[in-house]
């Protein structure tokens, strides 16, 4: 028996072709299957080819495959540009208005045509299609019809729900007679708690909340704008504000003004709007004042693929800005990390009192995956070192940026009685003064300079011992070692899992935490390692250049993709064989 | 509070005769009159000779960017609204990086003051063409025969059409005056813009103290206000007679009174422990 299903539902944009995967998805999750779901789509309102690709399984799954056992499709389009994923003996569902070409199809697809699209003017006809093509999909694939009705009946208002399940119905009981006695591939039994459907950006969202965050700005721009999105609707019962700011520099300096007066806040943006807040990320580094912010990449560069996948910002996130500073730079690879690494953020901003950059993508940004519930017992909030009143009385004359072991000095917030000081972008000394050109510092410049510098960086060796910076998956020594970053990991991860059951030894080395860069970590699993392969979404092997810098060390082998689509597992898995071989 | 507690130890690096000097002392006289709590007010500069303020100034102070202090003050009274938020700069921090953040400041109407120091002239760059300069003035960047050929910026004039809900703009020259119209400024709930007249005796030969003597006249006692219409026709007056005073004042609600999460108290003071976030995982099952 199979051991997954995926089924691409492909449409124009309008025709709810996202939701139904969702509500596939949804339904599969609450009866004990896990689920992957990858929305694809031009930027686009109206029209052009949107697809949502779920995938199924009895087991956790992190990534999709290209390979799709049944396609059901609304529009012409979106069978032309998936025939050749359809596998033998696969489904094909389509609207009965459009034209199948049989001999584009693998042996022993069975096409059924049926009518799906709604006549009727609006977008309310168009888009109660996808019940229509839910229904066809319960009669042709055996996946439970109920299981669809229960899920529509929570979205739905009572009067919009009873036309789509009448809709969903009718469709089925059209085509059931043309199915034959299906089956579905996998089992389905009742889970004792619903679990999540959630991508990555919710989880970035949700963690945020989790770690008190009060404070949100940013200017849209996909995929970061979800994390705004669900911040402006769920955030206010938080008590949280967002502000949209007229520019994306201006959301970082409100974000700044916001840590500045002691409120946690976070920003979400894709490249383009990282790229005009890269001054005032080094203010928020020379003036210390935390900061969370999101860069979900797309396709670069410039404007780019808005709504396709990337992972070619990292060494621009790394670099970005004038001078030398410390900055924390996290990939999440998966939504389970997306929560737990945003919620550490907060605090490590506040320990540290730096810019902290989650480096995410449009994969792992916009894919859902069925989840359990987060833990949230025992995480802890931890604020640094916050001077009160009565520490600042105990401690004068205060100053804010004394030179300390660790390079982190008290922090005051506005209204602290004792507090008083300036927070500067320029280089300063320990009482904030500009150090450049004044009479008092006329003398010292030179010292001062170099003392202010070493103590952003005297922060680097704290940082590094408190993090599980890179993770090991696998067995400790393999005769392959995939190293990967960021969304690759879960096609890492599974591709694992197939060499594994091909007798082939793999394991795979995540690095999560970019920067400050875990050389140590890093050199310890790569010493020992047999056969190395990066695995990048970038043209540049942006991570081997990082890891060459930082450790000597030349990953030998390199599968590098940038034609704006996500690993799978089964690519990865070939190029294993092929550097095997 | 007199105007000393407001003192630091450390000496202006300004010129001598610059018209920064009148603005500083001014400052300090409105925080004296008004008995400002120090601790609970907050200066945001930019970047210029005229944002080196804050570095004298004896209350909590972030020296931003070069245009960019109205976004970071936005930050601050949105998460603070207890605070007072000044925000100060230059004619070129404000009218030229930071335009874009002066008209959405001004339609947002957060209760903040902002202070130009408008010596039409970009003084710490030493000498070159700013939006408010002089047609015809004659700079590093805009050299003879040609000099400045754009039209400046009047910021009164645009501050109202902006919708900031406090404009006024007063003259160095005048020390009691600025410090009445800051003081004005700051009592007003709202975003408050006074558009400070000061020369640069470096960097600008055309608008001196004697040049401004000339034009500078206050706005008549008569003048209401409230009057948006009267106040937009004032403000179009520049050249042989430069208003200075109040132009416009309007009680309207500011951006932070339309945040019910603000109304428990600033966010600031809320808990950032003790979160339940298990609904909104239910929503997503
Ligand atoms: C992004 C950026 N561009 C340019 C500068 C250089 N710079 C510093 S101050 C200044 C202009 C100052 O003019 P203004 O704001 O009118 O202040 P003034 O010195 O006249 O008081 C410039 C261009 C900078 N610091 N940052
Ligand atoms: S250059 Fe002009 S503005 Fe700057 S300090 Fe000198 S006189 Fe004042
Ligand atoms: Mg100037």
């Amino acid at each position: 028996m199979k051991s997954d299903f995926s089924c691409l539902f492909a449409g124009e944009a309008g025709y709810g072709v996202m939701s139904a995967g969702s509500t596939v998805a949804k339904a599969a999750g609450r009866n004990n299957l896990w689920t992957f779901v990858v929305n694809e789509y031009p930027s686009l309102i109206k029209g052009g080819l949107n697809t949502c690709l779920v995938r199924l399984a009895a087991e956790p799954l992190q990534a999709h495959e290209e390979a799709i056992d049944c396609l059901a499709s609304l529009s012409q389009e979106g069978m032309e540009q998936n025939y050749s994923r359809l596998q033998p003996n696969g489904l094909l569902i389509a609207d009965a208005s459009l034209a199948v070409d049989s001999t584009r199809l693998a042996p022993g697809v069975r096409v059924y045509q049926l009518p799906l699209l709604q006549k009727g003017s609006g977008d309310v006809a168009k888009i109660m299609s996808n019940s229509a093509m839910l229904g066809a999909f319960c009669a042709v694939s055996g996946f439970p019809i109920e299981l669809i009705e229960a899920v529509l009946a929570d979205e739905f208002k009572p009067e919009v729900f009873e036309k789509n399940r009448v809709l969903l119905r009718s469709t089925y009981e059209v085509a059931l007679p043309q199915a034959a006695a299906a089956t579905f591939p996998l089992p389905f039994s009742q889970a004792a708690a619903r679990p999540m459907l959630i991508n990555g950006n919710d989880a970035i969202s949700m963690g945020a909340l989790q770690a008190g965050c009060k404070f949100a700005a940013g200017y849209p721009m996909t995929p970061g704008s979800s994390v705004l999105t669900y911040l402006a609707d769920n955030g206010p019962a938080f008590g949280l504000v967002f502000k949209q700011a007229e520019d994306e520099i201006a959301a970082i300096n409100m974000l700044i003004g916001a840590g500045f007066a002691g409120v946690r806040a976070i920003g979400s943006t894709s490249g383009g709007g990282f790229s005009l807040m890269v001054e005032a990320l080094g203010f928020a580094a020379l003036a210390e004042v935390p900061l969370v912010m999101v860069n979900a990449q797309r396709g670069g560069p410039s404007t780019g693929q808005p709504t396709r996948t990337a992972q070619a910002d990292l060494a621009f996130v790394l670099n970005a800005s004038q001078g030398e500073f410390l900055r924390i730079v996290v990939a999440p690879g998966d939504i389970e990390e997306c929560f737990y690494e945003t919620f550490r953020a907060f605090n490590l901003a506040e320990k540290y009192q730096l810019p902290v950059i989650i480096l995410t993508d449009k994969y792992l940004a916009d894919s859902s995956a069925t989840h359990p519930f987060f833990k949230t017992e025992g995480l802890a909030i931890e604020r640094g070192k916050l001077a009160d009143a009565a520490w600042l009385a105990a401690h004068q004359p205060y100053k804010r940026y004394e030179f300390t072991a660790g390079g982190v000095s008290a922090r005051a917030l506005p209204g602290t009685a004792g507090g008083r000081h300036i927070a500067t972008s320029y280089t300063h000394g320990e009482d904030g003064f500009y150090s450049s050109g004044n009479y008092e510092y006329a003398g010292s410049e030179p010292e001062v300079t170099v003392k202010a510098l070493d103590k952003l960086f005297d922060k680097e060796p704290h940082i590094l011992a408190e993090l599980e910076a890179v993770r090991l998956y696998g067995p400790e020594t393999a005769e392959l070692t995939l190293v990967v970053w960021g969304s690759t990991k879960g096609a890492a991860l599974e591709a694992m899992t197939l060499a594994q059951a091909a007798g082939i030894s793999v394991n795979v080395l995540q690095v999560v935490y970019l920067s400050p860069f875990p050389a140590a970590a890093v050199t310890e699993v790569l010493s020992r390692s047999r056969q190395t392969l990066l695995v990048e979404g970038n043209k540049t092997a942006q991570l081997g250049g990082l890891i060459r810098m930082h450790t000597g060390i030349q990953i030998a082998n390199r599968y590098l993709k940038y034609d704006s689509r996500a690993f799978t597992p089964s690519q990865i898995l070939l190029k294993i064989k092929e550097v095997l071989a | 509070m007199s105007a000393q507690d407001a003192n630091l130890a450390y000496v202006p690096t300004w010129c001598p005769g610059c018209g920064n000097y009148g603005i500083f002392n001014s400052l300090k006289k409105a925080f004296a009159t008004l008995e400002l709590d120090l601790e609970q007010t907050v200066l945001v500069n930019g970047i210029g000779c005229s944002s080196k303020i804050g570095q004298y100034i004896n209350c909590y102070r972030i020296e931003t960017l070069h245009g960019r202090s109205l976004p970071v003050a936005t930050g601050v009274k949105l998460v603070n609204h207890n605070l007072t938020v000044i925000a100060e700069g230059g004619d070129g921090d404000g009218m030229g990086l930071g335009m874009g953040h002066f008209v959405h400041t001004a339609r947002r109407n957060l209760d903040i003051s902002y202070f130009i120091h408008n010596n039409q002239v970009y003084g710490l760059t030493k000498g070159q063409t700013s939006p408010t300069s002089e047609p015809g003035m004659f700079t590093k960047f805009t050299p003879p025969p040609l000099g400045n050929v754009e039209r400046p910026v009047n910021i009164v004039d645009m501050a109202i059409s902006l919708g900031a809900s406090f404009v006024a703009r007063a003259y160095t020259g005048n020390m009691p005056h600025l410090a009445d119209m800051m003081v004005q400024a700051i009592r007003h709930r709202g975003f408050a813009v006074v558009d400070i007249l000061q020369p640069c005796v470096s960097f600008n030969a055309i608008n001196t103290y004697a040049w401004y003597q000339q034009r500078v006249r206050t706005i008549a006692a008569d003048h209401d206000p409230s009057d948006r219409e009267r106040a937009k026709s004032l403000a179009g007056l520049w050249g042989d007679e430069i208003p200075v005073g109040v132009f416009l004042r309007e009680e309207r609600p500011t951006f932070a009174d339309s945040l019910a999460q603000l109304k428990e108290g600033p966010l600031t003071e809320q808990p950032v422990t003790g979160i339940n976030i298990t609904g909104l995982m239910e929503e997503l099952t």
